[in-house]
């Protein structure tokens, strides 16, 4: 890379070797490398999120504000590029996702990751006996919810948050295994979840309806 | 080691080294009120008018001749007696179309201009023929405060920091930071009010933790969570409502002070405001008292005294306050936050000096919140904090704000259905892209309408544009490839480009702002404004002068009826003759000749003002402060 500012080399890193002016991000960058931990569902969260502020810190555009526009907007572009790591990264499902995309692994009705088109992409869907299955339980559930059964509502969240955590533990042993079966199954676990996520969202919905002090269940899964 | 690799980074950079203070100001535009503030030798604090007033009321008058008058005038003595020419909480108006809620309820006492189609922008019709808009209202509270401290620095400004509600909008902001362009000041950043308010909060108290920020303005509610932790302030949350505040508390009170003082639903304007301040009044005064009775004019000549208790002020108010729990809910909800484990509540706002209000906040939260910092400053405060951050001023570089978009992004697909490309509560700045295709064979351009909300269906979110991408090269159904990229900016500001992919070509895009106003337009009022700049001024001083004629003139016959056996020999000749100069001034358009009779006339009446004050204070206001016994006889 040619600095912008210098002209010179730049090196590779954020900020030129030469002069110490921002460089704009490589778009094509991995994200886990982006935050300069290694690729695995199993990461370092505090170690990353200790790296994001890190790196936010140096290139954010607050610290811009009033410098020349090619630095202002190489900074808005990596502040972009970090938040969008640290957000895939934090979050469970999405860093799941990235990862699979990353192997060439594509779920059904996901938006292609950028970077990952010029791969190979298997398709995961979902098979219809689980596909029926949820429609009954969700039927099931809206019944309940008519009939104010509050109690077999969240009976029946609990339920399937334990199906999430389950799902969970196969898309955490299956994406760092390296092992090409593990890591579809581990897709296939991943779809499920989505299903398992909205129906604990549309069950927890109501339940924080019902007054001010319950904020609905204890957060993501994982 | 950081600061080392900034000094070489920003070599062409004016970064003042050693300067004790920087010249970037942090402005709280606010629905009610409006303040400036600086950072001076590390604190931060708010900049006074010559009585040592920090709020500038947010309340602009047109007056006939083409001036403009800006603060507590137009709020106390031209409100109400030319409604429809004094806009008052003119921000609940910005980036709002004309079928929008606030600009067709009942009780409003302004006028608004017809558009061509009934759609577009909101302009309110105004003396002199004129039709202004929201953004333009605001920009004249925006040049008030500039000049309040280009004087107090001796010198231009090198940028500010606007707050804005942190529940606005994309139209909204854009607005605001058009509004401050038009006033000629260099707009650093948009900073959400209830950021603001945690920055300056956490570095004075040196504050660690989860903190939930309650914003109740005149006519805004805002709440964010925010995580405080060596120096950054992460927003986990956000939620709110851009039109709920003081002002509907207001509505409610008026529509019973009119009920009781036995009116029907009064259509002119004069009367609506007049209700309206009576029920800001009241609302003020229940604060402390547990109950007021207010005069209110029935009809010229006529008022009626009406009564009214915290009690029922609360009933009626505890409904529209009950608004606020479920934006409260999902943001504690998104935050993952539970509300017992907070390290506090930060109050901000002027409506959250209700006893009510208070009370609500703690029920809700478990916990009484903090209020140990003025609600009506600490935005304002922390504005001016991050101004100086921007504008590089000392020892702030371990400060990192992270904030977040307050609504969903997305675009219209086909059946209606908004596709969000960003979500809310994401982290700013930041991006998305999506692909699109053409559908027909040989298709060159593409109609992209851009929405914001939560909501599934397009004609339930808000339509912020909409886009035609043209020059797309001829190719069969299918073939080509747009990419439209969204990108979020740290001011929380959309701007939506497109590519044709398959050939490289940068699509042309042609904006339709929904409900603002679009950059040529922007840019137009810009350009006349510095045509027009001198005369802006002189037009401002012109009509200031004469609403201070009008006043002390007014003051000074009231004093010579009261209290004509204090006049000496050839006294009054010399008063009426004085009195006479500054009408006759007045009348003209020179300012200054204004300013001089008024002088002339303050001279002449001194000694008889002196008197009636003696006399005043042998008549019992013995240790009274003087000032109120002055402001009392009409004397100056």
């Amino acid at each position: 890379m040619i600095c912008w500012s210098c002209q010179k080399n730049a090196g590779a890193g954020a900020f030129c070797t030469a002069c110490g002016a921002l460089q704009p991000p490589d778009d094509a960058q991995d994200l886990f490398a982006v935050l300069g931990v290694p690729a695995r569902f199993g990461v370092d969260l505090a170690a990353a999120e200790t790296a994001y502020k890190d790196l936010s810190r140096q290139v954010h555009p607050d610290r811009f504000a009033t410098g020349d526009p090619r630095a202002r907007r190489a900074s808005l572009a990596r502040t972009v590029q970090l938040n969008q790591a640290w957000r895939t990264i934090k979050d469970p499902v999405r860093r799941a996702e990235y990862l699979l995309a990353r192997a060439g692994i594509d779920i059904a009705g996901k938006q292609p990751t950028p970077g990952s088109e010029e791969k190979r992409t298997v398709e995961v869907g979902a098979p219809p006996a689980f596909l029926l299955e949820i429609l009954e339980l969700n039927d099931e559930l809206a019944v309940a919810r008519r009939a104010g059964d509050e109690v077999k509502v969240a009976f029946m969240a609990e339920e399937m948050r334990a199906r999430a955590q389950a799902s969970m533990t196969t898309i955490a042993a299956g994406l760092d295994s390296g092992v090409r079966a593990q890591l579809e199954e581990a897709a296939r676990s991943l779809m499920a979840l989505r299903y398992y996520q909205r129906f604990i969202d549309e069950a927890t919905r109501n339940v924080s309806e019902s007054g001010p002090h319950r904020t609905g269940g204890g957060g993501g899964a994982g | 080691m950081a600061d080392a690799l900034f000094q070489i980074s920003e070599p062409g950079e004016s970064r003042p080294k050693h300067a004790c203070r920087t010249r970037a100001v942090g402005i709280d535009l606010g629905t009610t009120n409006s303040l400036i503030a600086i950072v001076d030798g590390g604190k931060p604090a708010a900049l006074t008018d010559a009585q040592g007033e920090a709020i500038v009321p947010s309340v602009v008058h047109y007056a006939g001749d083409g001036g403009v008058v800006v603060g507590a005038e137009a709020r106390d003595r031209l409100a109400p007696e030319f409604p429809r020419d004094t806009i008052a909480s003119v921000k609940r108006f910005m980036g709002r179309g004309r079928r929008d809620a606030e600009a067709t309820r009942k009780l409003t006492p302004y006028q608004f201009a017809p558009g061509a189609d009934g759609e577009g922008v909101v302009r309110f019709a105004v003396a002199g023929g004129r039709a202004v808009t929201p953004l333009e209202v605001s920009a004249e509270i925006l040049k008030v405060l500039r000049a309040r401290a280009e004087e107090a620095l001796g010198g231009p400004l090198q940028g500010a920091v606007i707050t804005v509600p942190a529940y606005f909008d994309d139209g909204q902001r854009q607005a605001t930071r058009d509004a401050g362009r038009l006033a000629g000041l260099e707009v650093l950043r948009l900073l959400n009010e209830p950021t603001a308010a945690a920055l300056a909060y956490g570095l004075d108290k040196q504050a660690e933790g989860t903190f939930a920020v309650f914003d109740l303005g005149g006519g805004t509610f805002d709440v964010s969570i925010l995580k405080l932790e060596n120096g950054v302030f992460e927003v986990k949350a956000t939620g709110g409502d851009s039109a709920l505040g003081g002002d509907d508390f207001d509505r409610a009170i008026a529509e019973l002070l009119l009920a009781r003082a036995g009116m029907a639903e009064p259509a002119d304007a004069r009367t609506i405001r007049h209700f309206l301040d009576a029920a800001r009044a009241s609302k003020e005064r229940l604060t402390s008292e547990t109950e007021t009775a207010i005069d209110v004019a029935k009809a010229p000549g006529q008022t009626a005294r009406v009564r009214l208790s915290r009690d029922e002020m609360e009933a009626l108010v505890a409904p529209v306050l009950q608004r606020c729990a479920a934006p409260l809910r999902q943001a504690m909800k998104d935050a993952g936050v539970e509300p017992g484990h907070l390290s506090g509540v930060i109050l901000v706002g002027g409506a959250t000096r209700m006893p009510l209000v208070r009370r609500f906040v703690e029920q809700w939260f478990g916990q009484p919140p903090l209020a140990d910092i003025d609600p009506d400053q600490v935005v304002a405060l922390g504005a001016a904090i991050q101004a100086d951050m921007l504008a590089g001023g000392a020892g702030r570089d371990d400060v990192l704000l992270l904030d977040v978009v307050p609504l969903s992004l997305g675009l219209e697909t086909m059946g209606g259905v908004a596709e969000k490309l960003i979500h809310r509560n994401t982290t700013v700045p930041c991006g998305a892209k999506q692909t699109f295709t053409t559908f027909a064979d040989n298709q060159t351009g593409f109609d992209l309408h851009v929405v914001q909300g939560e909501r599934e269906l397009v004609g339930e979110c808000r339509s912020l544009a909409r886009f035609t991408l043209k020059g797309i090269p001829p190719m069969p159904a299918g073939m080509a490839r747009l990419e439209v990229t969204f990108m979020v900016d740290a001011d929380g500001i959309l701007r939506v480009s497109a590519r044709e992919e398959t050939t490289g070509k940068e699509a042309a895009i042609e904006v339709k702002p929904s409900y603002g106003l679009t950059d040529d337009e922007v840019e137009r009022m810009i350009l006349d404004s510095f045509a027009h700049a001198e005369d802006d001024v002189k037009a401002r001083l012109l009509a200031e002068q004469r609403v201070e004629a009008d006043g002390i003139v007014a003051a000074a016959r009231a004093a010579m009826r009261d209290a004509p056996e204090l006049l000496e020999g050839g006294e009054r000749e010399a008063i009426d003759g004085a009195l006479a100069a500054v009408e006759s001034a007045r009348a003209g358009a020179d300012h200054l000749a204004i300013r001089d009779a008024i002088e002339a006339l303050d001279h002449a009446s001194k000694p008889f003002a002196t008197r009636r004050m003696n006399k005043a204070l042998e008549h019992g206001f013995r240790g009274r402060n003087v000032d109120a016994v002055d402001a009392k006889l009409g004397g100056r």
